[in-house]
């Protein structure tokens, strides 16, 4: 019953990921296509369409970045996951740009990776723009301009850490799914921290005092007992 | 740049040619002349210099060489200070290129050795035949893989270290401090101890510092974990607040078997480790990161440690208390 499958491209120059990683997804039921270049996956991300993709981003011929560029720059809106290194804020800001719909930090445990590609599944409608793709996010009288780095409530700006700002970023760019404290650290600060979830925490009282966020009934976040986050309000995505 | 060159030694000894071939025309010169002219003052020109043509040559050729003499000195000054520069600057590229083969011969140490345990597991999962020992083994290979996971995370925060900015932002210390031990809580070292977290109660509010207080929270908590891993259940550990108006005093104590005194100057280079922490588990890379850390915050660190009664080991954190007025914004 191939045909019912979801079909994944994952590009990765290195056979030893490649050839451990696909037939993993295999089991996990999906059809997953190989290639080893950028060159490649954009040729197979048209032939094929995939429902996903997986790009690493240092390939031959043509890096993962520049062949998310184009496959944006062609309106191909397939959900994209960057295999990147995004624990410098420079790395994931670019990562943003290109309109990754998410992306890990390689070495990476594959379950991790299956529960990305499941809740971006989920998340992604296919052929639309995903969020992720979306320089200005609104939500009720919230809004956040990405470029600019700059949130604004009822039009009055927010004053936000850039870790909060971020947090609000990641939440607002994966809204209605229950986001773990450990997937926030590793996405928003790039590291595991000692104290990690007591961080998250207390970057999260930050950004509820300065929405005006009720945690007891939120507009925005909702605290998942023992598990983490979730964006509650609906979010659209302009730009 | 002054370098040592037959050019440059022939322009500082070019006063002196000048002298010499000055006083040798005015020789011949005067030699020409009617002799009153030669021995008679010149009116001004005498009573100033109260010289003679003839004597005008000696002075041509003095002057010439006092100007050369002078820049001899000056040159040559020019040119030892240049040839100590360069000497300090060959020594710090020998001192770096020696650091660089050090942490290269660390770092294949560090590799090579969960990689020869995680060869030794898929060898194991191939050939054992009983579940329980096919479990072990594959135990023993996430242990390794774990190890190495360890070492990359901590290297690519030394290398982020490096190139991010840190946010400065203005921390409350002994929340703070509480945190660490909240996190050093967590830890399989902690069983059956005790961090002692001693908060001085004047001044009140304790003064702040600026900076990141993630990346703090992670340095004092190196230290804090390195104290629970060098000392037993019947040593104490202790996290000491103090201040003197401009800097914060965070020490990090303990009653442990010390460190040696060679390997003292060492301990906060990076995958460096000292002859007792061999045989204990960690990447090498947590003093370099916690120096990096403090550096990065405008503060210093040191390290006492004794390994004869009363011994022990005291880190000290010493760092810069916010300024007042000091605007809260990130250092973008």
């Amino acid at each position: 019953m191939s045909s019912q499958r979801s079909t994944i491209l994952l590009a990765d120059d290195d056979p030893t990921i490649a050839d451990s990683l696909a037939p993993f997804l295999e089991r996990a039921g999906f059809h997953v296509l190989v290639v080893s270049d950028g060159v490649s996956a954009l040729e197979k991300a048209q032939a094929h369409q995939p429902e996903l993709i997986i790009l690493d981003v240092l390939m031959p011929r043509m890096d993962g970045r520049e062949t998310l560029r184009r496959l944006r720059k062609a309106k191909i809106w397939t959900p994209t996951i960057l295999l990147t290194q995004v624990g410098e804020a420079s790395e994931r800001a670019l990562a943003l740009e290109e309109g990754a719909d998410d992306y890990l930090n390689k070495p990476f445990d594959p379950h991790e990776l299956l529960a990305r590609i499941r809740a971006v599944l989920r998340r992604v409608r296919p052929g639309e723009r995903s969020l992720s793709a979306a320089w200005l996010l609104s939500a009720h009288d919230l809004s956040l301009d990405r470029r600019a780095r700059r949130a604004t409530l009822g039009g009055q700006t927010v004053e936000l850490t850039p870790k909060a700002l971020a947090v609000l970023e990641y939440l607002m760019t994966h809204p209605d799914e229950a986001v773990t404290r450990e997937r926030l650290l590793e996405a928003v600060w790039g590291w595991a921290y000692p104290a990690g979830t007591r961080t998250v925490d207390t970057r999260m009282a930050e950004l509820r005092r300065a929405l005006n966020d009720d945690p007891a009934e939120p507009r925005f976040i909702e605290t998942i007992p023992g598990e983490g986050y979730r964006f509650i309000a609906p979010v659209r995505g302009e730009g | 740049m002054v370098k040592r060159s037959w050019l440059n030694l022939l322009l500082v000894f070019l006063p002196l040619l000048a002298g010499i071939v000055e006083f040798i025309l005015i020789t011949i010169w005067a030699q020409s002349l009617p002799p009153f002219m030669v021995t008679a003052d010149f009116g001004i020109f005498a009573l100033v210099f109260g010289m003679t043509i003839r004597n005008l040559g000696i002075v041509a050729l003095l002057t010439g060489l006092f100007i050369t003499g002078v820049l001899l000195i000056l040159y040559n000054r020019a040119v030892r200070r240049q040839e100590q520069m360069q000497m300090r600057l060959e020594e710090a590229r020998r001192e770096a290129e020696q650091a660089r083969r050090s942490f290269l011969r660390r770092l294949d140490h560090e590799i090579k050795n969960p990689l020869t345990g995680l060869r030794a597991a898929l060898v194991n999962m191939q050939e054992v035949r009983s579940e329980t020992d096919r479990q072990r083994a594959v135990e023993n290979a996430s242990h390794a893989v774990e190890r190495l996971t360890r070492l990359l995370t901590d290297l690519r925060k030394l290398s982020d270290l490096g190139e991010r900015p840190i946010e400065l932002w203005q921390v409350d210390v002994p929340d703070l401090l509480q945190d660490v031990v909240d996190a050093a809580k967590m830890l399989p070292e902690y069983k059956g101890r005790e961090v002692s977290l001693l908060i001085p109660k004047v001044p009140s509010p304790f003064p702040t510092i600026t900076g990141d207080r993630d990346l703090l929270v992670l340095a004092i908590y190196n230290l804090t974990e390195n104290a629970l891993k060098f000392t037993c259940e019947t040593d104490s550990v202790e996290i000491r607040l103090g201040e003197d108006g401009r800097a914060i005093l965070i020490e990090v104590a303990d009653s442990g078997v010390g460190i040696p005194a060679e390997d003292i100057s060492k301990i906060f280079e990076e995958l460096y480790r000292g002859s007792n922490a061999r045989s204990t588990e960690g990447s090498g890379l947590g003093l370099a990161l916690v120096h990096r850390i403090i550096s990065l915050h405008g503060g210093t660190i040191t390290v006492r440690s004794s390994q004869e009664e009363p011994r022990g080991t005291v880190f000290t954190v010493r760092l810069p208390v916010s300024k007042k007025g000091f605007a809260l914004r990130p250092s973008r």
